[in-house]
C-alpha cells in the first residue's frame, strides 16, 4: 500500500501541490488579516478576540481545502478514467481495490495534513504578528492555541473524509468538472451561516453534520472500489 | 505443445447482446497466434477478457495453468500488452513511463528500459514528454513497455496501428526475435492480414464474437494460395450463413 502510494505520488507529480498549498495558506491568512485590519479602525471591530479571527479562518481552511482535494481526485482518480490510463493500471499484478485505496489514501491524507499545517502556520503568524500589527484588541495567549488542536485535528480528519464525497459526483460521468463543482457546492454549504445579527451558526457547528458527512464520505470511498475486482473496466 | 492460454466456452452478453459466444481458444508456448477478424468481431474483447478487464459471463479461461478468476491478478506480471491504443502518461519522459511500469510490475529495470527503448528506435527520445510523440512513436513505446518486463505472454491488439513501413518491419521483425530467442507466446490481432500471415503460427478467425476457425498457418500454405483468400472465404461464408 504504502509503495503504491509512493508510486502514485511519483506519478501525479504530488509534490508539485506543496506550492499551491503556500499559495492558499497566504491567500486565507491575506484576506483574514485584511479584514482584521480594515475592520480594526471601526466602532464594532469584526475580530474581538482570537476565538472570532479563528472561526472565520477555519470557514475558510475547511472550504479551500475541500476544493483542493477534489482537485487531486479529479487529477488521481477521474483523469485515469478519462485518459484510460486505469486500464493499463489494471493489467498489473495489483489489487485494483489497492490501486484506488492508495489514491484515496494521498487525497485524504493530503487534505488531512494540508489543514494541520494551515492552522499551524497561521497560529504562528497571528501569534507572532498582534503584537506589532494589531488583529483583534484582546490578547492572544498560546495557551488558547494549544487549546484548540484537539479540535484542529477532529476538524481535519472530518474535512478529509468530507473531501472524499466529490469522488461519487465525478465518477458517474468520469467528470472532472462535476468533482469540482460538487465540492464547491459542499464546501459551500457545510460552511453556509445563518446569522439574526447577534449570533450566528453555521451547519458545521452541529456536531452531527460534519460528523455524518464524514462518514457519508468515507463510505463512498469504499464503495468506490469494493467491487472493483469484479467488475468491466470501462 | 503445452498451453500458455486455453479458452472454454468462453461468453460475453452485455446489456443482453452477446458480443462473444462459446470461443475456444488454444495458444501454444512460444508460438505467434495471429487473431484476426472483421471491426467488431469480439477480438479486442477476447483479449480483454484474457486480461481480467472485462469478465466473462461464461467459459473459462486458463493462463499458464492457472484459472483466471474475476479477482485474479498475480498471472498478469507475465503478461505485456497493447490492447486498442497505448495510453501513457502525458506529462512524464518516454523513460519514466517504462521506468513507472517496471515499478508497477515489481521488475528491475536499471537496463531493461532503456533496452527496451533501444529495440523499438526510441532511444533518443527516452527524455521527451509523451506530448511530443506521434501516434507511430506512441505505438512503438507501447510495444517497448509491454516487452520492457521480459514477460513470458504478449498480448498485442494492432499493435501496427499508426507505425510507418518501416515501423512495421520492425515490429515484425521483433516479434519473429522475440519467439525465437527469448520463447515468448504471442496473441497478436491486426487488420493487416499480409503482415500476420507473415509471422504467425496458428489463426484463430472471428466473426460476429464466434471463433470460426483456428488453424496452422501450414495448413492455409498447403490448402490455400494465401491467408487473405482464405480469411474473406471464412468470413463471407459465415456471413452469408448468418
Amino acid at each position: 500500500m504504502l509503495k503504491l502510494m509512493k508510486l502514485e505520488w511519483k506519478k501525479q507529480r504530488v509534490n508539485s501541490y506543496f506550492k499551491a498549498l503556500m499559495i492558499c495558506i497566504v491567500s486565507i491568512f491575506g484576506a483574514v488579516s485584511l479584514m482584521a485590519w480594515t475592520s480594526g479602525e471601526e466602532i464594532e471591530p469584526l475580530f474581538p478576540d482570537y476565538a472570532e479571527l479563528m472561526k472565520l479562518t477555519n470557514v475558510f481552511i475547511r472550504i479551500v481545502f475541500i476544493i483542493f482535494s477534489s482537485v487531486l481526485l479529479s487529477r488521481l482518480v477521474i483523469d485515469e478514467y478519462r485518459n484510460k490510463t486505469i486500464q493499463l493500471l489494471y493489467t498489473y499484478p495489483l489489487q485494483r481495490k489497492k490501486i484506488i485505496q492508495a489514491k484515496l489514501a494521498i487525497v485524504f491524507g493530503f487534505c488531512f495534513f494540508s489543514i494541520i499545517l494551515t492552522s499551524i502556520i497561521i497560529n504562528l503568524l497571528v501569534l507572532s504578528l498582534n503584537p506589532m500589527f494589531p488583529f483583534f484588541e484582546a490578547p492572544v495567549h498560546v495557551g488558547q492555541m494549544v487549546a484548540s488542536i484537539p479540535t484542529t485535528i477532529l476538524n481535519a480528519f472530518m474535512i478529509a473524509g468530507i473531501s472524499l464525497i466529490p469522488i461519487y459526483f465525478g465518477m458517474r460521468k468520469k467528470s472532472a468538472p462535476a468533482t469540482i463543482t460538487s465540492a464547491v457546492l459542499i464546501g459551500f454549504l457545510i460552511n453556509s451561516t445563518v446569522s439574526n445579527g447577534g449570533t450566528s451558526a453555521s451547519l458545521f457547528q452541529f456536531i452531527a453534520v460534519p460528523i455524518v458527512m464524514c462518514l457519508v464520505g468515507l463510505i463512498i470511498g469504499y464503495l468506490s472500489y469494493y467491487k472493483l475486482d469484479k467488475i468491466d473496466v470501462a | 505443445m503445452e498451453s500458455v492460454i486455453r479458452i472454454r466456452q468462453l461468453g460475453k452478453t452485455y446489456k443482453g447482446i452477446e458480443s462473444v459466444s462459446n470461443v475456444h481458444m488454444n495458444i501454444k508456448k512460444g508460438e505467434i497466434y495471429g487473431f484476426l477478424g472483421p471491426n467488431g468481431a469480439g477480438k479486442t474483447t477476447v483479449m480483454r477478457m484474457i486480461l481480467n478487464l472485462v469478465k466473462p459471463t461464461s467459459g473459462e479461461i486458463i493462463v499458464l495453468n492457472e484459472i483466471v478468476q474475476p479477482t485474479s491478478y498475480l498471472y498478469l506480471k507475465n503478461i505485456g500488452s497493447i490492447i486498442e491504443y497505448p495510453v501513457f502518461y502525458e506529462a512524464l519522459t518516454a523513460y519514466e513511463n517504462l521506468e513507472l511500469h517496471c515499478e508497477y510490475v515489481g521488475y528491475s529495470h536499471k537496463v531493461a528500459v532503456e533496452e527496451a527503448l533501444e529495440i523499438v528506435g526510441l532511444h533518443r527520445v527516452g527524455d521527451k514528454k509523451i506530448s511530443e510523440f506521434s501516434l507511430g512513436m506512441k505505438q512503438r513505446l507501447g510495444i517497448a513497455r509491454a516487452i520492457v518486463t521480459k514477460p513470458d505472454i504478449l498480448i498485442l491488439d494492432e499493435p501496427i496501428n499508426g507505425l510507418d513501413p518501416i515501423g512495421i518491419k520492425d515490429i515484425r521483425e521483433l516479434l519473429v526475435r522475440l519467439k525465437e530467442q527469448l520463447g515468448v507466446t504471442i496473441l497478436i490481432s491486426s487488420h493487416i492480414v499480409s503482415e500476420i500471415e507473415s509471422i504467425a503460427d496458428t489463426i484463430g478467425v472471428i466473426n460476429r464474437g464466434r471463433l470460426l476457425k483456428e488453424v496452422k498457418m501450414d495448413e492455409i500454405r498447403a490448402q490455400h494460395s494465401n491467408l487473405e483468400q482464405y480469411f474473406l472465404q471464412l468470413i463471407m461464408g459465415d456471413d452469408q450463413h448468418a
